[in-house]
């Protein structure tokens, strides 16, 4: 893999576990609400959302390393 | 027919017929350790899924989120949050462990310690403490089938006798079929759950507000101070959320139980196809937290404790009771089948690292899975025997537990990345982790001091330590290559 490739591959692992740990305190919020849930729920599930799409895309990467 | 007789006569099919499934479908017993414990090192991305989501879909989920909505409000939410952490660093772990666990061998977690760090000593130490740590993560699947069952008994029986046949039985499942036959019995818990909780979870709120975001309007008049976290230094605060979801998500698949699973993984990228989409599984707890909140409008005053049971109550009060059996049938199996991979990962830590590492007993192959066998109804017994005089809330026992086994981490990592470790650098990491949770429990001093979670704080012990003496000391004998 090269250099990038592995810049990148820490960047994208960290996304969900960055937004569901240290930016918590940014996001503690009710307001807006999205889809009717409070913000701080609303960040949390797409949170969640962005760990299959960053691995999935880490998996795609390690594929082409790989061969 | 009363409807206490007709839920529990569901509940009582629903687990037979479970039992029965499972039993079919694996068909032949077997004496050998390999394929009782890690089914052969067969499973594919299907079963591994049903294993690994064996964590998410507990009786936990079912009542302790729901009970956590109700009494804490957004604090629950890092039930959602700590399970996505811990599929991130399962990515890129699990294969690891999975590939060192194939080529040499292993079967447990204490095995790999023993293993990779060529002490045995140390894979005594680990398998004892692991399979002292998993009893309150099985008493804590106790509490939930008491108050499933309860509540199902519309309150007319006692439930304490009914936990113990069902887990007794449930036991003797494990004892007969191994991991091959928990895999089996996972598809149907989790089918079961899936639809229960899309049940409690949507059709509650509809029926009592007319939709889901109404339902938030509800709430967020009524307890707006529970939709965010207090930014104190406190319990449920910002940070002891930031600090928790960082441990327990650490700590995700340190468990004994989970590495069975992962040993039982045919490839590597099976593991990464399930970490990879297992978080979406996950949110099926939001559902939970809805139904939580719901029962917090619907049914309110409960004290935290009581809460647990919040949920179900609300189902009970206003649903017939074949519903009730159902939604209590769901949860019965997500205690038991959670309960039985904990019984199997204990008994077979005990059996393989304990009695034969150790002291030497059924050293041979038929006999260690005799062993394990006879380990499985003996940790069961007495996991119900302490779970009868000693009973706690459920959430607070799931934190010791997580506060334990994460202590694990260290070692599993370093072994793939550090060469320089030692086994006494592990075992003084883990040593120092286990002290510092121990004294503030000893102490009764506060858990989350400034609001941090202490299992955090025992961490950071564990690894300074480590690193302190694997730099004076660093080891001498590389681990063998794999």
């Amino acid at each position: 893999m090269s250099r990038g490739a592995r810049i990148a591959r820490v960047l994208l692992a960290c996304v969900a576990p960055v937004m569901l740990t240290v930016a918590i305190p940014f996001v503690n919020r009710i307001e807006p609400r999205i889809f009717g849930l409070p913000f701080l729920l609303a960040w949390i599930v797409l949170a969640v959302l962005m760990a299959p799409v960053t691995l999935g895309i880490i998996f795609r990467l390690e594929g082409r390393a790989k061969g | 027919m009363s409807p206490a007789l007709i839920a529990l006569g569901i509940v009582a099919l629903v687990v037979g017929g479970t039992i029965a499934f499972a039993l079919a479908a694996v068909k032949r017993l077997s004496h050998d350790p390999h394929e009782y414990v890690v089914a052969g090192r067969s499973f594919g991305a299907f079963f591994l899924w049903l294993l690994l989501a064996g964590e998410i879909y507990t009786a936990f989920t079912f009542l302790g989120a729901a009970g956590w909505a109700y009494s804490f409000g957004a604090a629950a939410f890092y039930i959602l949050a700590y399970g996505t952490v811990g599929f991130v660093i399962g990515y890129f772990l699990l294969p690891e462990l999975s590939k060192v666990g194939h080529a040499r061998g292993l079967l447990t977690s204490a095995d790999y310690f023993r293993d990779r760090y060529g002490s045995r000593a140390l894979g005594v130490a680990v398998g004892a403490l692991q399979f002292v740590m998993l009893i309150p993560y099985v008493t804590l699947q106790l509490t939930g089938l008491q108050i499933l069952l309860t509540i199902a008994g519309y309150d007319a029986y006692n439930a304490t006798g009914g936990v113990a046949i069902a887990f007794l039985l449930m036991a003797l499942f494990v004892f007969t079929a191994g991991m091959r036959g928990l895999a089996w019995a996972s598809i149907v818990k989790d089918g079961l759950i899936l639809i229960a909780v899309i049940f409690a979870g949507i059709l509650i709120p509809i029926r009592f507000f007319g939709s889901v975001p109404a339902m938030f309007d509800h709430l967020i008049a009524k307890h707006p101070q529970m939709m965010t976290l207090p930014t104190t230094f406190t319990n449920h605060s910002v940070i002891w959320f930031v600090s928790t979801v960082l441990l327990t998500g650490i700590g995700f698949f340190t468990g004994p139980q989970s590495m069975n699973a992962i040993f039982s993984a045919k490839s590597g990228d099976a593991l990464r196809r399930n970490t990879i989409w297992m978080p979406v599984y996950q949110l099926i707890l939001l559902l939970v937290f809805f139904a939580g909140f719901a029962a917090l409008l619907v049914v309110p005053g409960m004290k935290p404790g009581a809460a647990d049971q919040s949920f179900v109550l609300v189902v009970q009060r206003f649903y017939p009771s074949w519903v009730m059996g159902f939604v209590a049938a769901a949860g019965v199996l997500g205690a038991l089948v959670p309960a039985a991979a904990l019984l199997l990962g204990g008994a077979s830590t005990f059996a393989k690292n304990v009695l034969s590492d150790g002291l030497g007993i059924a050293t041979a192959d038929r006999q260690q899975t005799a062993a394990m066998r006879i380990s499985v109804v003996a940790l069961a017994i007495f996991a119900l025997v302490l779970w009868l005089v000693y009973k706690q809330t459920l959430v607070d026992l799931l934190l010791f537990y997580y506060n334990g086994v994460t202590q694990f981490m260290p070692g599993l990592v370093c072994a793939l990345v550090w060469k320089r470790v030692s086994a006494t650098a592990i075992g003084a990491g883990i040593a120092g982790g286990l002290l510092t949770v121990l004294t503030i429990f000893l102490e009764h001093a506060d858990p989350t001091p400034w609001g941090i979670n202490i299992g955090l704080l025992a961490l950071v012990v564990n690894v300074v330590i480590v690193a302190l003496v694997s730099i004076i000391r660093p080891r001498t004998v590389a681990a063998p290559e794999v």
